[in-house]
């Protein structure tokens, strides 16, 4: 059937070897992509797999995609046509096997054969080949002597796939075909069979129209015409199988013409078109311009062709997937369901994004957004700050800078007018805090001397009054605001810092006070500099007067609290500096008073601050702050302090000392105490530095150095540097006299204990003389060295080879001895962990029970003994890491969450 | 779609269907100066060894695998250091505000007066004068306390909330009291042998191999408690299975102290002649001789990190080892004969001598290079005619028990106590129930014997002896397994693996001794089915026995 046999020519594109992308091979695949297109026709895009679909968002193959996609359109093609075949991705694999096509084509497997075989048919299609697709270029201009219906149909396939057929040479190299596009072909053609096969079947009914016609009009013929002609029909039909292996180019010489065929007489012309073509192909030196076809390769052959292109695509379609799967082994945990098929892959859930007009997606955030329009919240609501701005700047038309200028000065403007206000603000929190506590403080000093006036008088139960007060005591000791209080405990834990005010600035009084205090120690004046801050009201002295001082110093701040600066056109205003003035005066008032209250409790500061009451002030004290405008707030401030200070200190001076002075003295250990040190002596040893030490541990009644005694015995020193302690301690005896008289008491003991301790040790040494403990211990230690050292031994047995007993010399014994000596490894001296270690015997046997726990030999991936102890150096437990390290060291390898597992669908790397 | 892939093919970047771009590749990681510093700081506190050198691993797999392995140990330091955030109490010393005060100045009625009332509670006094001088112990939690007079008189308390556990007057000499694993039960070395009480003051044991104990010790880790009788004799008895672990002669006469490390569970035993003894259970030799002192070693103690020890002898002497090293760091002068040293979670060492006890400060820290010499103490106590017998800390508290002749004292010392606890460890606000479980869970991390060593860490570690050695040591004459034994152990976890066994011996048609062992421990087994069957066939009754399932 020769209709079958243009179906079974389709085979040979499939067949095309890298290397044999001849023009010839190519003009056969138009066939097939002939066919292809057909089939295309038929059968809908809409019909693609699931899967083919998800493979084609492949990133890294995106050059080569256009036309895999359209290999895999057609692979969908066929696997429509050919549902029920078996699974899909063996397919390449068993299309390799040497006997795939009977199998796989089920009904048409003579055809197969046969079309494979037949290497050419009617000259009509070879030339239409020939012509077909190899050179689009001469494609245009040429013209078919047959059907134009087909060569038209010829040509669309052609232009289809022409394109396709160019990539697949760009894509996959000129030596490389797709076994995809071998597949599509081949399977293109079968399913286009039926119409081809038409097409073939029409065309062998022109043939034998026309070999009827032949046969009618030359039935005089000789025989032996005919038989050459049938011979050369025979050669061009190929239908002799033996044939096909041997070269067809010697008998194709043989020059053709109508009259060779016995048809002189025919007009037809598209026999005469067709015999001219032949001849023509004859000549042609061209290959492939106007050349016959050659002869297909032996179906071995075509076959191996075919598994190499497989198995080449094969490996390239798994290749895509080995970054992943080596990714996956190596992966320390694997989550199922993959990520990858989750319905909100690539979204980032970490930040949301405002909802937009554009953005808002769902029903209800649309009307969220609605909603928000209406109120003027959505996203068109425009900012009005911007718009006032812009105002400024459109309406005057200004420059950037005068825009700017102009902002400032309104801001400035608004801050003048409110400086009043928070003036008399805070002269009213002066009064508030530090005044009411100081009232408070003398109601209690009141309370306190009335009760002890009440106590002595003997009016009192005192007992229950003594409970009153423990409580009220341990109330205040509870809420002391200590760092290891409760209060400060509590609030720690519940972070109330954060948002708790009230806390907040108990902490920062905390913190002054500890400040405060600190620089108490250090010896520094308070208040040196920067304290007009209202915030410092926390510095106590230790009696009321600091505190008024402090207070007074304060209202100083408040009533110098005074402005300099140009003022604005507002304020410039009469009504508005009347209203200024008003208040001003109120505050000034306020302040006023408030000095009175102080003036009156302490007669003594009267005299640093009665500028209102009128008394005047003369020499270098303190300053009015009124009467001096021009210098700035601060510094008069600090003046005015400073003046207090003094003021202050000349009025505390007689309760309380200055604090000592640290003597310059750079050869005294530090660590001592002030008393302790020693004046300046440049004779003065570290001997005696020593001796010093030991007095002075002595005063803590509980140890002393362990320094040599020979050393300190040599005590010449001790008297004077005692004598120098009493000076010091003279000193001292200004600032805590009960130090001193215990500080007294112990120089007593020193002068005792200092030559006791020594004559302690000298006893100590003496009671302990007997035992030779050190010695013991040496002697001690030697023979373990000995004994664990390198050994020999005698192996000798007595009475082999010799005599023993009785009667035998002691010459003669000794002649055997040591005969047969083996050497016993121990540990050397120098090797010991105690060789140079005093009064250290560290045991060298190997402890045999620990041995269970070591590891006999070095486990397999591991090259070193560092490597494998590494791996083992963190434990897993809980106890010694993190909750969070211990979750991730027990985090199982593979987990599988709820959901549907499905299977990867695309490599990932 | 394929358009757009084809637009975006030169970039290497991950497009996802919904539009999404993943970002490949990104520099995201920037190490800053402080970032550097964070980390150093955390290697040096909880980093765990050098790291090793990875690139020179041939093996790529290896490579890999041990660079990740050096990741995880470096986010696992960094980690344990970030958590540090956590230990939100902080822990302070009294600290003199100016160069003329003193902090050993400071007594304790000052300090009650000062800090707040609960705290001062934890300062007391119990009188007990006529059966002293008692010795006190802390239970590891720190919340009960074990009182035992040297005439008789054993008490039990918890001592913040002044409960009384149990007493009890046994009549005879009390030499040494201890907590066993918690509160539930204590030992006491008693004139002859030692007895197990429990919480109640129930008798529950009497170890007669024991004898005249004069010290004893617990090792919560390995449940071993360690006693040191008059003879020298250092034996450990498992307290939960109730062996005899090991029993060594120390032969250096009538031991004077005992000390344990908590680091690696070794018992530090000082002896008449001055020197220490460092013991394990393993060794029949010690492990370590040190001479200390030139008189007895009265007492010693060793830090929580198993770094310092501190020996106070006869001689008038307190000296401070580094017990790493075997190296004496420091040594002071006592005034008398210190009678008892302890160190504190902190590095505070209390030091009893006489009718004194001395609280040192800074004696050793781990922190500083050189050790210096302390030149004063922190605090002192005492001088008021109690002669100290024990002193102890107690653990999470800043508070010191003191045992002398009229009783016990509790003294407040600022700084002393842990001031974060780990619950994982010990827990001293646990209650009933988690100490149950607390219970059940070291059992069930108890510790072998065989694993006390001076280095704790060698476990795993690798035996670096040839083979030749080995075999050399290895014990040729020792008895094989009992074929009894053999097929157990074989047989373990399994189920008929007897019978597989059996089977397949009979296949082979040898009848030796240990086939017919074999027939008799199946036929034993047998038997013992049957038994059961029956037993649950006389369950289930008449009705029912056909359902009794043979297994």
């Amino acid at each position: 059937m020769p209709g079958r046999q243009a179906h079974g020519r389709s085979l040979l594109p499939t067949a095309a070897a890298p290397r044999a992308r001849k023009a010839s091979t190519k003009s056969r695949a138009t066939k097939a992509l002939d066919a292809f297109a057909i089939a295309e026709g038929q059968v809908t895009v809409s019909t693609r797999g699931v899967r083919t679909r998800d493979l084609e968002e492949e990133p890294e193959r995106a050059p080569k995609r256009h036309r895999d996609d359209d290999d895999e359109d057609e692979d969908d093609d066929e696997d429509g046509d050919e549902a029920g075949d078996g699974p899909r991705n063996k397919r390449p694999r068993k299309e390799a096997d040497d006997d795939e096509f009977d199998g796989f084509s089920g009904s048409d497997e003579e055809e197969w054969h046969v079309g494979v075989n037949n290497a050419d048919e009617d000259s009509d299609i070879d030339s239409d080949e020939a012509f077909g697709d190899s050179d689009n270029e001469k494609f245009d201009g040429y013209a078919f002597g047959g059907s134009s219906s087909k060569k038209t149909k010829k040509k669309k396939g052609a232009e289809s796939e022409g394109e396709s057929d160019d990539e697949d040479l760009e894509s996959l190299g000129s030596d490389a075909i797709d076994l995809a596009t071998a597949l599509d072909q081949w399977s293109g053609s079968e399913s286009g069979s039926e119409s081809g096969g038409e097409e073939g079947e029409e065309e062998s009914d022109e043939d034998e129209g026309s070999s009827e016609e032949s046969s009618g009009d030359e039935d005089d013929e000789d025989p032996s015409k005919l038989d050459a002609l049938q011979k050369v029909i025979a050669g061009f039909a190929g239908d002799n199988e033996e044939g096909d292996n041997e070269p067809f180019g010697p008998r194709q010489k043989a020059k053709l013409s109508l009259t060779d065929l016995g048809l002189a007489g025919v007009k037809d012309p598209h026999i005469k078109k067709s015999l001219k073509l032949m001849n023509k192909e004859d000549k042609a030196t061209k290959p492939g311009s106007s050349k016959k076809l050659d002869i297909p390769l032996a179906k071995r052959q075509q076959d191996r062709l075919l598994r190499s292109a497989a198995y080449e695509k094969t490996t390239e379609t798994l290749d895509r997937w080995i970054d992943t799967v080596k990714h996956n082994r190596r992966a320390d945990h694997l989550i199922f369901p993959l990520a990858q098929n989750a319905q909100d892959k690539g979204l980032n859930n970490s930040e949301l994004m405002p909802i937009t007009q554009k953005t808002s997606g769902t029903e209800l955030e649309q009307t969220i957004l609605a909603i928000m329009e209406e109120s003027g919240l959505g996203p068109s609501a425009k900012p009005e700050k911007v718009e006032q701005e812009g105002d400024l700047a459109g309406q005057e038309g200004l420059t950037e800078a005068e825009v700017k200028e102009l902002l400032r000065q309104r801001r400035r403007e608004r801050e003048l007018h409110s400086r009043e206000a928070a003036r008399s603000k805070r002269i009213k929190k002066i009064k508030s805090k530090a005044y009411r506590r100081i009232h408070r403080r003398e109601l209690r000093g009141e309370e306190q001397a009335a009760h002890d006036a009440l106590e002595q008088a003997g009016e009192l139960d005192s007992g229950e009054e003594r409970e009153a007060q423990e409580r009220r005591r341990a109330a205040e000791r509870m809420g002391t605001k200590h760092r290891e209080s409760k209060w400060a405990k509590l609030g720690k834990k519940a972070g109330r810092a954060v948002w708790d005010d009230d806390f907040r600035s108990g902490l920062t009084e905390m913190a002054q006070k500890n400040q405060e205090l600190r620089r108490r120690v250090e010896g520094r004046a308070k208040n040196s500099d920067d304290e007009d801050d209202d915030m410092s009201d926390a510095s106590y002295e230790s009696g009321d007067g600091g505190d008024k001082r402090h207070l007074l110093e304060q209202l100083n701040g408040a009533a110098a609290y005074e402005d300099d600066e140009p003022q604005s056109a507002l304020m410039k205003m009469k009504f508005m500096q009347r209203g200024e003035d008003l208040r001003k005066k109120e505050n000034d008032d306020l302040v006023d008073q408030i000095r009175r209250d102080l003036g009156s409790d302490s007669d003594d500061a009267g005299d640093i601050e009665e500028v209102d009451i009128g008394r005047r002030q003369f020499g270098g004290k303190a300053k009015n702050p009124f009467d001096v405008p021009n210098t700035s707030a601060k510094s008069k401030n600090r003046a005015a302090e400073e003046s207090k200070h003094s003021g202050a200190r000349a009025v505390e001076g007689t309760a309380k000392a200055p604090p000592p002075e640290p003597e310059p003295e750079p050869g005294a250990p530090g660590a001592a105490g002030a008393w302790s040190r020693e004046p300046l002596d440049t004779r003065k040893s570290k001997k005696a530095s020593k001796g010093l030490r030991v007095e002075e541990l002595d005063l803590s009644n509980a140890a002393m150095l362990a320094t040599k005694p020979v050393k300190v015995a040599k005590a010449s020193k001790a008297p004077k540097s005692t004598g120098a302690e009493a000076v010091v301690t003279k000193n001292i005896q200004i600032s805590a006299s009960v130090i001193v008289q215990e500080r007294e008491e112990s120089d007593d003991e020193d002068a005792i204990h200092l030559p006791m301790a020594i004559r302690d040790q000298e006893l100590i040494k003496r009671a302990f003389a007997g035992e030779d403990v050190v010695g013991e211990f040496e002697r001690e230690k030697n023979e373990t060295m000995k004994e664990d050292d390198d050994k020999e031994v005698d192996n000798t047995l007595p009475g082999w080879g010799n005599w023993v007993g009785d009667g035998v010399s002691a010459r003669e014994k000794s002649r055997h001895q040591g005969r047969f000596m083996t050497k016993v490894g121990g540990v050397k001296q120098k090797d010991r962990k105690d060789f140079k270690m005093k009064g250290v015997i560290i045991s060298e046997k190997r402890i045999k029970k620990n041995d269970k726990y070591l590891a006999t030999q070095l486990p397999h991936p591991f090259e070193s003994q560092q490597q494998y102890e590494r791996s083992l150096r963190l434990p897993v437990g809980p106890e010694w890491s993190t909750k969070e390290t211990f979750q991730e060291t027990t985090k199982p390898r593979v987990i599988v969450k709820q959901g549907i597992i499905a299977p990867m669908s695309k490599p990932v790397f | 779609m394929e358009t757009t892939d084809i637009a975006a093919a030169p970039q290497p970047r991950v497009k996802h269907d919904n539009g999404a771009l993943a970002i490949t590749d990104t520099r995201t990681k920037f190490t800053s100066r402080v970032e550097v510093r964070r980390q150093k700081e955390a290697q040096r506190a909880y980093g765990r060894g050098r790291q090793i050198d990875v690139k020179g691993v041939k093996d790529k797999k290896l490579r890999r695998n041990l660079t990740n392995l050096e990741d995880k140990y470096k986010i696992a330091t960094l980690k344990a250091k970030e958590a540090e955030i956590l230990l939100e109490n902080s822990s302070g010393f009294l600290e003199p505000e100016t160069e003329l005060e003193r902090t050993y100045k400071v007594r304790q009625d000052e300090i009650q007066q000062d800090v707040s009332i609960d705290v001062a509670q934890k300062g007391f006094e119990l009188k007990l004068e006529n059966l002293g001088p008692y010795v006190c112990e802390y239970s590891r939690t720190g919340r009960d306390l074990l009182l035992a007079g040297r005439k008789g008189h054993v008490a039990t308390m918890d001592w913040r909330d002044g409960k009384l556990g149990c007493e009890l007057q046994l009549g005879e000499t009390i030499r040494d009291a201890r907590w066993l694993h918690n509160n539930q039960y204590f030992a006491v070395a008693q004139k002859k042998y030692v007895y197990i009480y429990d919480a109640n003051g129930v008798e529950l044991h009497c170890l007669r191999k024991h004898v005249e104990v004069t010290h004893m010790e617990f090792l919560p880790y390995h449940f071993l408690l360690a006693t040191l009788g008059i003879g020298g004799q250092l034996k450990y008895q498992d307290t939960s299975t109730g062996q005899l672990v090991a029993e060594l002669p120390t032969k250096l006469g009538t031991p004077v102290s005992l000390a344990q490390n908590h680091f690696n569970g070794v018992l530090h035993v000082g002896h008449q002649n001055g020197t220490v003894t460092l013991w394990s259970p393993n060794s029949g030799d010690p492990l370590v001789k040190l001479l200390a002192h030139r008189g007895p070693v009265r007492d010693l103690a060793v830090d929580r990190e198993g770094r310092y020890m501190v020996t106070a002898g006869q001689d008038n002497k307190m000296a401070v080892w580094d017990i790493r090293m075997f190296k004496e760091v420091n040594s002071y002068f006592t005034r008398s004969p210190a009678s008892s040293v302890a160190i504190s979670d902190t590095g505070l060492t209390a030091v009893g001598w006489g009718t004194r006890t001395t609280v040192w400060k800074g004696l050793f820290s781990k922190e500083r290079p050189v050790q210096e010499k302390v030149q004063s103490p922190y605090m002192t106590w005492g001088g008021e005619g109690k002669a100290i017998e024990r002193v102890r800390w107690c653990p999470f508290e800043d508070v010191l028990g003191l045992g002398h002749t009229e009783g016990f004292s509790s003294i407040i010392i600022p700084g002393a106590g842990e001031a974060n606890f780990d619950a994982l460890e010990v827990n001293p606000l646990e209650n009933k129930k988690q100490r149950q479980e607390g219970e059940v869970k070291a059992l069930l991390n108890k510790l072998k014997p065989e694993m006390i060593a001076l280095d704790p860490n060698f476990i795993g570690k690798l035996d670096l002896r040839s083979d030749e050695q080995k075999r050399a040591e290895r014990d040729l004459d020792a008895p094989a397994a009992g074929i009894a034994e053999e097929i157990r152990n074989r047989a373990r976890g399994k189920n008929g693996v007897l019978k597989k066994y059996l089977r397949k011996q009979q296949k082979k048609n040898i009848i030796d001794e240990k086939r017919l062992k074999v027939e008799e421990m199946y036929k034993h087994q047998q038997e013992k089915k049957g038994e059961k069957l029956k037993d649950k066939v006389a369950e289930l009754g008449p009705a029912l026995a056909r359902f009794a399932k043979k297994d």
